[in-house]
């Protein structure tokens, strides 16, 4: 009776994750088959998929945009994500629970909200909508992940060394080069990986900031709303194997972080 | 300004500053839209009103589509909590290898949900994977319409969100101590008993956590209904994005955006209120 039940678990567990990935598994599958549409029995291998993503200069130009983006939105707010994380936590804040609250809101809000609130903002400054406005944008929402990141790490990591280490004749230089930023660096890592996949990811706050440009998830939406070609499973082919590659960064870099902690 | 980092506040200021002014001041730029009439620089004298938030209850077509989100997200919500607590018990109680598999099932999570949307339109068309299966099993006899309709929304949203849902409840399960229900059963409990008198309530944490990361997403989505719905499955996020792109009445927009962002903002403070902050960060699995 109770490995009866243990076994039904396991069973269904299998089916969920089998529901979480066969989506995906389609999509590889329909990337390299060679008939137009997307019907059962397979016709054959091609890659003529691939070469025609190859040949498509604005699924190019998307992806250059999206990692401009990505890039420069994620640098931003892992650095002021960092220094607001020891200030906040470390610098005798009256009721950080309350900043903390606020903080968390970019994470639980809907992206929408926040899109809309941006574009209504920009419009009314007069800041032109583009690839300018959308990194301060995504800054805002990724700020928001660094600092959770941040904040459950560095309440385990104490900064008393930095002090003893100028108290023993260190420059301040020194001390924050040797002590703070190896002690940090991981979980900077870890934050900045994070906010570009939040980036990297980001469809609505882009979609009503972009203006005429494009990023990836902008340039996939436009496909879908045509009609479909294996074109963009191609690109889904290669996000996936890009994320995957990300993903392993990050696991590793908490693994790095795991053994500078405990050692 | 102490040179020592541990003791230096003004380090936070720079942050707090961007978050003032790219993400507070915004909000509440939409606030003053939604409490006005017309656009605040067409230099026009600012008159105040609360019509914006009255015509979402005046006019029926409105009041459906609010109403229709409501429950959409709803449904969501209950169903993935459904769909979730076999898995998420399993990984907390029955295996060990739970960590790498929590692992596995946000990979895709990272990929853009918008790939994730385009394997369900696939799946999903009348003459998608699916009505080819069940016309090979010859399970039915023509193909079911599933797409472009509030059932096909539903399954994007579920299939999107449900694994936000997994994981506060298999943290908050995870931390059930099992001498608990050894004790209740030695005390004579039924298994049933200990599990709703036990497991069950201390997993309502992750419950509500999990409502809060599904909830709200589902509410405020647009690019799944944009996709996989249709005309009867038109979402608050939609009738938004309307307002701005095509009827141009941003006081209006400001309202339902603002009415949408006060809703999740009361969820987050409610639930902080009960369980305490960093539950849900904690919870988050990051």
């Amino acid at each position: 009776m109770k490995t009866g039940r243990a076994i039904g678990l396991r069973i269904y567990t299998a089916l969920f994750f089998l529901y979480i990935f066969t989506p995906l598994i389609l999509i590889f599958i329909f990337a390299w088959n060679s008939g137009e549409g997307y019907v059962f029995p397979l016709q054959g291998f091609t890659w003529r998929w691939f070469m025609e993503f190859f040949r498509d200069r604005s699924a190019q130009k998307s992806i250059g945009n999206s990692l401009i983006i990505a890039i420069s939105s994620a640098t931003i707010s892992t650095v002021l994500a960092s220094l607001l994380t020891i200030g906040l936590l470390k610098g005798k804040f009256r009721r950080p629970e309350l900043y903390i609250t606020f903080l968390m809101l970019p994470v639980l809000m809907p992206s929408l909200t926040i899109g809309i609130a941006a574009l209504v903002f920009f419009r009314t400054v007069n800041l032109p909508s583009g690839i300018p406005v959308v990194i301060l944008a995504h800054v805002s929402i990724s700020m928001s992940y660094v600092f959770l990141i941040m904040m459950s790490r560095i309440e385990s990591i104490s900064l008393s060394l930095q002090e003893a280490a100028l108290d023993l004749g260190a420059s301040w230089s020194m001390s924050v080069k040797d002590i703070v930023l190896p002690n940090l660096m991981p979980a900077m890592v870890a934050g900045w990986l994070f906010a570009f996949m939040v980036s990297w990811n980001e469809f609505i706050v882009t979609y009503f900031l972009i203006g005429n440009n494009t990023t990836l998830p902008i340039y996939i939406f436009s496909q879908l709303r045509f009609g479909i070609s294996p074109k963009v499973n191609v690109i889904s082919v290669l996000v996936t194997l890009f994320t995957l590659m990300i993903i392993f960064i990050l696991i590793s870099a908490r693994g790095l972080y795991r053994r500078v902690a405990s050692g | 300004m102490s040179i020592i980092l541990k003791k230096n506040r003004n380090l936070a200021f720079p942050g707090l500053l961007w978050f003032l002014v790219f993400f507070i001041l915004p909000l509440s730029v939409i606030l003053i839209y939604s409490i006005t009439e017309r656009s605040l620089v067409s230099g026009e004298p600012v008159r105040f009103t609360v019509d914006n938030f009255i015509q979402v209850f005046q006019k029926k077509h409105y009041l459906v589509i609010l109403l229709r989100s409501l429950r959409i997200s709803l449904f969501t919500t209950v169903i993935s909590i459904a769909f979730s607590y076999p898995v998420a018990y399993f990984l907390a109680k029955k295996t060990k290898a739970d960590r790498i598999l929590v692992v596995i099932l946000m990979v895709p999570f990272w990929i853009n949900y918008l790939i994730r949307t385009f394997a369900w339109k696939l799946i999903l068309s009348d003459n998608g994977i699916l009505n080819q299966v069940l016309l090979g099993l010859r399970i039915i006899d023509e193909p079911v319409r599933i797409m472009y309709t509030q059932t096909s929304v539903l399954l994007g949203l579920v299939y999107t969100y449900t694994p936000m849902m997994v994981l506060p409840l298999y943290a908050s399960l995870l931390r059930i101590d099992d001498s608990l229900i050894e004790a209740s059963l030695d005390l004579g409990a039924s298994r049933a008993r200990a599990f709703f008198d036990i497991t069950f309530r201390l997993s309502l944490t992750g419950i509500f956590a999990g409502t809060l990361l599904v909830f709200i997403p589902a509410l405020g989505s647009f690019a799944i209904p944009a996709i996989l719905g249709g005309t009867d499955s038109v979402m608050i996020g939609n009738m938004i994005e309307n307002q701005f792109n095509l009827v141009g009445n941003w006081n209006a927009g400001s309202a339902f955006t603002l009415s949408l962002a006060v809703l999740s903002i009361v969820l987050v403070l409610f639930y902080s209120r009960i369980f305490g902050l960093e539950s849900i960060y904690r919870n988050r699995g990051l």
